[in-house]
Parts: C-alpha cells; sequence; structure tokens
C-alpha cells in the first residue's frame, strides 16, 4: 500500500458506522451536565418534540441503569435501557443504550461536555459495532421519524380544524 | 462472504476510503478512469476495480463517450446513507433542542435563588 499521509487509520475504521452530533448550549457546562443526572431533568427534554416518558428505575452512577418507556407522539411505546460505563463530572458520560438489560444490540455514546467561551459544547459521538445493529438503529429511528411525521399530520388536521372553526 | 457483501450493500462500499476518494472527485463532475487512478495515485485496474463496485451497489454510474468511459455520480445508492444519518440525526438534534430549552430555565430559575 502506498502511504499517501492523507489517511488517518484510527478514524477511518469507524468513520462509517460512528455518528457525530454536536450543539452549543448558552449556559455553563456544570449545568448543562447537570441535565443528564436526574429523571427530573431528563423527563423534561429527553426525545424529539412530543415525546415523554416513563421512568421505571433510574441510578446515576457507574454500572447504574436507567430503565424506562419512551412514548411517542402517536402514541407508539419504545422500551429504553440505558446503562452508564462512565461518568466524569462535567466533562465526560459514557452510556450503553439498548432495549433491555444485556441487550446485544446495544450500542455506545460518548457524551461530551467542553467549554466554549462562557457557554458549552456538547457533542455525542456514537459508534456501531457491526452492520446488523446499525441496522437494527437505522429501522428503529426509522420507526420513531415515522412517529414524527403523525405528529405533523396531526398539527396540520388540528389547525385545519381551528380555521374551520373560525370561518363557521 | 465479504466480498459479496462489499458489493451488495452500499454502507460496506463506502467503508473503503479510496472508494469515498474517487465519490469526492466524482463530485466535481465526470471523469475517466485513468484520470481518477492519476489522481488517486492508484493503478488503472485498480481503480477500475473499486468503480465496479460503486456501480453494482448503484452511486456511480457510466457512459461511453468515443474510446473513453466516463463515470459520475448516482445518486440513488447514496439515498439508505442519507436517511439513515438524518433519522438518528434529527432524533438527537430534536433532542438538542429541548434540552437547550431547558437548560436556560434552569438558568433563569438559578438566578432567582
Amino acid at each position: 500500500m502506498a502511504v499517501t499521509g492523507r489517511e488517518a487509520p484510527e478514524q477511518s475504521a469507524t468513520a462509517d458506522r460512528e455518528i457525530v452530533i454536536s450543539r452549543v448550549i448558552d449556559a455553563p457546562r456544570e449545568l448543562v451536565f447537570e441535565a443528564f443526572t436526574e429523571v427530573r431533568h431528563l423527563s423534561r427534554w429527553w426525545g424529539p418534540e412530543g415525546f415523554t416518558t416513563t421512568t421505571r428505575a433510574f441510578e446515576f452512577r457507574v454500572d447504574g441503569v436507567w430503565d424506562f418507556v419512551m412514548h411517542g407522539p402517536d402514541g407508539t411505546d419504545y422500551q429504553e435501557w440505558i446503562f452508564w460505563t462512565e461518568i466524569a463530572p462535567p466533562e465526560r458520560i459514557t452510556l450503553l443504550h439498548g432495549e433491555s438489560p444485556g441487550d446485544p444490540n446495544a450500542f455506545e455514546s460518548v457524551l461530551t461536555f467542553l467549554p466554549d467561551g462562557a457557554a458549552t459544547r456538547i457533542e455525542m459521538r456514537t459508534v456501531f459495532p457491526t452492520k446488523k445493529l446499525r441496522d437494527e438503529a437505522v429501522e428503529k429511528y426509522h420507526a420513531i421519524e415515522g412517529g414524527q411525521q403523525t405528529l405533523g399530520n396531526l398539527a396540520v388536521y388540528v389547525t385545519a380544524i381551528v380555521r374551520k372553526g373560525v370561518e363557521d | 462472504m465479504a466480498r459479496a457483501a462489499t458489493t451488495s450493500d452500499v454502507f460496506n462500499a463506502i467503508a473503503e476510503p479510496q472508494r469515498r476518494e474517487i465519490l469526492v472527485l466524482l463530485r466535481a463532475g465526470e471523469r475517466p478512469v485513468n484520470e481518477l487512478a492519476q489522481e488517486l495515485g492508484m493503478t488503472q485496474p485498480g481503480a477500475s476495480k473499486h468503480l465496479r463496485v460503486l456501480r453494482q451497489v448503484r452511486l456511480v454510474r457510466d457512459r461511453k463517450a468515443g474510446k473513453q468511459r466516463l463515470y459520475c455520480l448516482d445518486a440513488r445508492g447514496l439515498r439508505p446513507v442519507h436517511e439513515f444519518t438524518c433519522g438518528f440525526e434529527r432524533f438527537w438534534n430534536e433532542s438538542f433542542d429541548r434540552l437547550d430549552g431547558y437548560v436556560q430555565d434552569l438558568k433563569q430559575a438559578r438566578k432567582k435563588e
């Protein structure tokens, strides 16, 4: 193999099955980090608009579990199981995300909280270890996005009804 | 086994860094194989082999122009990649929107305390 110098071997090993999502939040990172540490916080923002959660068990510590059900806006329930593998306040949280204890399809996400002036850059890096796992995540998130579609349809429907009511 | 998967699955096809480089080069427009090979510092048979894989997963198309064969991008094959990343990304982008809103509320509440 010719070495051209443009290759980053470590990155190319996972680049095709890795997703990185980042966001700058205008708040100190201690506060952003805190929003991950308790159910009363998590239940206020976890999932897209219209989603709610019901928690069965929650323990924010290494080897602790968050066992919950996520309710989609179209009434679909999703079993969720999160296992915290690393907690380094206020810098980093590593978690395994699956549907049940010992889920062979669980995948790992690393959340990093970086100071950005007075704000915080939060980065979520998810690596899917196998093709099978990735495909299943694709299917699941497609289903969830399907729920989003339903919500959009409902909004259109409700708006139409309201407008009709005004016109009558 | 592995060969079969590479030629039928777009995710496996683009796992190869040189194939991704070919796709990047083709974004600028149609190119013949010898130009692609030269630019990437690989042999022409090597480039042809990669192009064959990319064609099989419908990431590139080819057409004859005189003695040459020209290759261009075929976006149909990229759709599953795009849909996959968008579904997951949208889920988290929307969660982070809500996280942002919630943290702003927390910040206000803390100021009052």
